[in-house]
């Protein structure tokens, strides 16, 4: 298993140098507004992929990613506002608050079958929404949940990005290893253990799968990127809005993972692109925004129903057949 | 009915009186009562909802999480046609047919696409309606306070020395009607018969010769039908909104796994539990403000409740 953890693929490769690209010249030539959009669009495109990693290899469906971006953003903005400890602990124990988080609200449906967790993460979503309207985000306050009214305490950024074209930078380098992680751990554990379980649980653990077991892993690696992501998020501006992580956020962008191909790098870029980015295109168009919801919704039927790889398979097919014939995925 | 459904139905009933005792118990009931009324018509909203769900769900597999939208655009248009003018029980009328419309014509055309699929991604598939739904309809209409009347509204019934609404009072009883109503449907009906068959087991029901295609889209029938006349409700009683509209089917969700996906009549107490206990949280001031999730927590807990010592097993369908 560990010889193959480095292996190199031209679809790694490809990824790398977006990567690189993305962290070079993206913060030179946006602009101050289109600076922050780029900067969520990173932040979306690392908690998409941990939704589309869930649903790729488990079939699992969680509809309270964007809700627990909320959670981990809170525990950062509590943190932040409550010790002088670096940013970067900070996102750790974000990260770490949100997984925990996480696995409480799965807890009824880890054991069983896959319609439940989508149930649970919807109704989590909702709750959340609520819970985020009632008592808001820190902004520096007294208690527990740290408001006051009016003015803001400062957010202290991370050392190494102070600038907003730093912290751009700063999310590119986080989201690629929050990517990179994914691969890591997609590498090292047996890939047939996840095919049984998305072709059929029984199947699974007639296999001897510890199904519960690597459920509940695959579940905590998302929940913690969300968190992790949402600690960025938090960053971003040093506040967040509640309206931010409304119900409809999270099935969008769950929706929008699988629109842009959920087996893919390429796919959670594309999805955090058209979350973040095509809302904006269509306002400064002049056109509702509201037809956004529709593009969404018809091309998760689209990609459901014809499109399993999503957006990014096709060009991936695309692109293996200028090259002739070979398949290069994963 | 088994040791176990009564023992279900006891366990909502408990959550109800105990939250009620908690907050509601020393206080006059001149002024509890209130909270007792509203949160019955909410619920039965939550029920209406859920068992809509449940009916559709047992006979074709999906769970469709696009009834609120359907309801929500079905609202919308009894809002408008009353802005012009129209006759009042057409308007009412419009607002079940819209939802009926929409809702049979995700049945009969995109559901097939997808019948042989896991059960979540047919569940999933109904969100992307659910978007195309609202995206329309909030482009239509765009955001502004409205507000939609009822003639029931001005009607006063007195009850225990407390004045309740006719609409909450429709409400309630529509909850109870239909759940009798379907029950009876399906144990009397030869429609009914092929419906269960149907949910017990599709492709042997197909061998046999059942017209899979039509009983299917009865249910989705029923279910567009529920979804109109609860949107209709809820744009009464709470609020005429198309995304709170939209998703009212959270808190269904919440009263359909009361019921385990499965009985109708839990689905109706456990709905009517979530209702009630929501609305009597107003009475403590540290939850009051989030008092909304009630429901979920409360399906949270069955849901734990029902899997106690349960694993994962080789049995039923993945």
């Amino acid at each position: 298993m560990d010889r193959s953890l480095f292996r190199i693929t031209p679809s790694g490769v490809s990824g790398l140098t977006f990567a690189a690209l993305c962290f070079v010249f993206l913060p030179m030539l946006a602009g101050s507004y289109w600076l922050s959009i780029f900067t969520s669009t990173t932040i979306f495109a690392m908690a998409a992929s941990g939704v589309a990693f869930m649903y790729a290899r488990l079939g699992m469906v969680s509809l309270t990613q964007v809700g627990l971006m909320g959670v981990g953003g809170w525990v950062m903005l509590r943190l932040n506002h409550l010790w002088d400890l670096p940013f970067e602990v900070n996102m750790a124990l974000a990260a770490l608050v949100t997984m925990i988080f996480g696995w409480i609200l799965a807890l009824p449906a880890l054991r069983m079958r896959g319609l439940y967790l989508a149930l649970v993460t919807l109704m989590a979503a909702g709750g959340l929404e609520i819970i985020f309207a009632t008592y808001q985000f820190p902004n520096g306050g007294e208690g527990f949940w740290g408001v006051k009214i009016g003015s803001t305490n400062p957010f202290r950024r991370p050392m190494l990005a102070q600038s907003p074209e730093a912290y751009l930078r700063y999310c590119i380098v986080i989201a690629t290893l929050g990517f990179l992680f994914i691969e890591a751990h997609r590498r090292l554990f047996p890939g047939r253990a996840w095919a049984l379980i998305r072709r059929s649980e029984a199947a699974a653990m007639a296999a001897g799968v510890n199904v519960t077991l690597c459920k509940t892993r695959d579940f905590g690696i998302s929940v913690g990127i969300a968190g992790a992501a949402g600690a960025l998020l938090a960053g971003s501006l040093g506040l967040l809005d509640d309206g931010t992580f409304r119900s409809s956020e999270s099935i969008m962008l769950f929706a929008l993972a699988v629109v842009g191909g959920a087996r893919f790098w390429l796919g959670a870029v594309i999805a955090a692109v058209l979350f973040r980015v095509l809302p904006g295109l269509l306002n400064t168009w002049g056109v509702d925004t509201d037809l956004a919801f529709v593009i969404f919704g018809a091309g998760l039927l689209h990609a459901l129903i014809t499109a399993p790889n999503g957006i990014a398979g096709q060009v991936y097919d695309l692109v293996a057949k200028l090259r002739g014939g070979k398949d290069d995925r994963d | 009915m088994s040791k176990g459904t009564v023992f279900n139905w006891l366990v909502y009933v408990a959550l109800m009186g105990g939250a009620w005792l908690w907050l509601a118990g020393d206080k006059p009931f001149k002024v509890t009562g209130m909270f007792l009324a509203s949160g019955l018509a909410i619920g039965s909203l939550y029920a209406l909802g859920g068992i809509g769900m449940v009916v559709l769900f047992r006979a074709s597999g999906v769970l469709n999480f696009s009834a609120g939208a359907a309801g929500a655009a079905g609202a919308m248009t009894a809002w408008q046609l009353g802005q012009w003018g129209v006759w009042p029980p057409l308007t009412w009328a419009a607002c079940i047919v819209v939802a009926l419309a929409l809702t049979l014509f995700y049945g009969r055309m995109i559901a097939p696409l997808l019948a042989w699929r896991e059960t979540v991604v047919k569940a999933v598939a109904t969100l992307g309606f659910a978007l195309i739904i609202l995206g329309l309809v909030s482009f239509i209409w765009i955001d502004d306070p409205r507000s939609l009347e009822l003639p029931t509204d001005q009607i006063g019934v007195r009850l225990f020395g407390l004045r309740v609404t006719a609409t909450r009072l429709l409400a309630f009883a529509a909850a109870i009607g239909i759940v009798v109503g379907i029950w009876l449907f399906l144990g009397r009906t030869e429609i009914g018969l092929q419906m269960r068959a149907v949910a017990n087991a599709r492709d042997l029901s197909a061998l046999l010769g059942i017209p899979i295609r039509r009983v299917e889209t009865i249910a989705w029938g029923i279910s567009g039908v529920l979804a109109g006349f609860t949107g209709l409700m809820f744009a009464n009683l709470i609020r005429l909104e198309p995304v709170v509209i939209t998703f009212m089917v959270i808190p269904s969700i919440a009263a359909a796994l009361a019921g385990r996906l499965n009985s109708l009549a839990l689905v109706l107490v456990g709905g009517l539990s979530m209702g009630v206990i929501e609305s009597v949280l107003t009475l403590s001031p540290t939850l009051k403000g989030v008092r909304p999730i009630a429901p979920f927590v409360i399906a949270a807990l069955v849901l734990l409740w029902a899997q106690r010592g349960a694993k994962l097993t080789f049995g039923g369908r993945d």
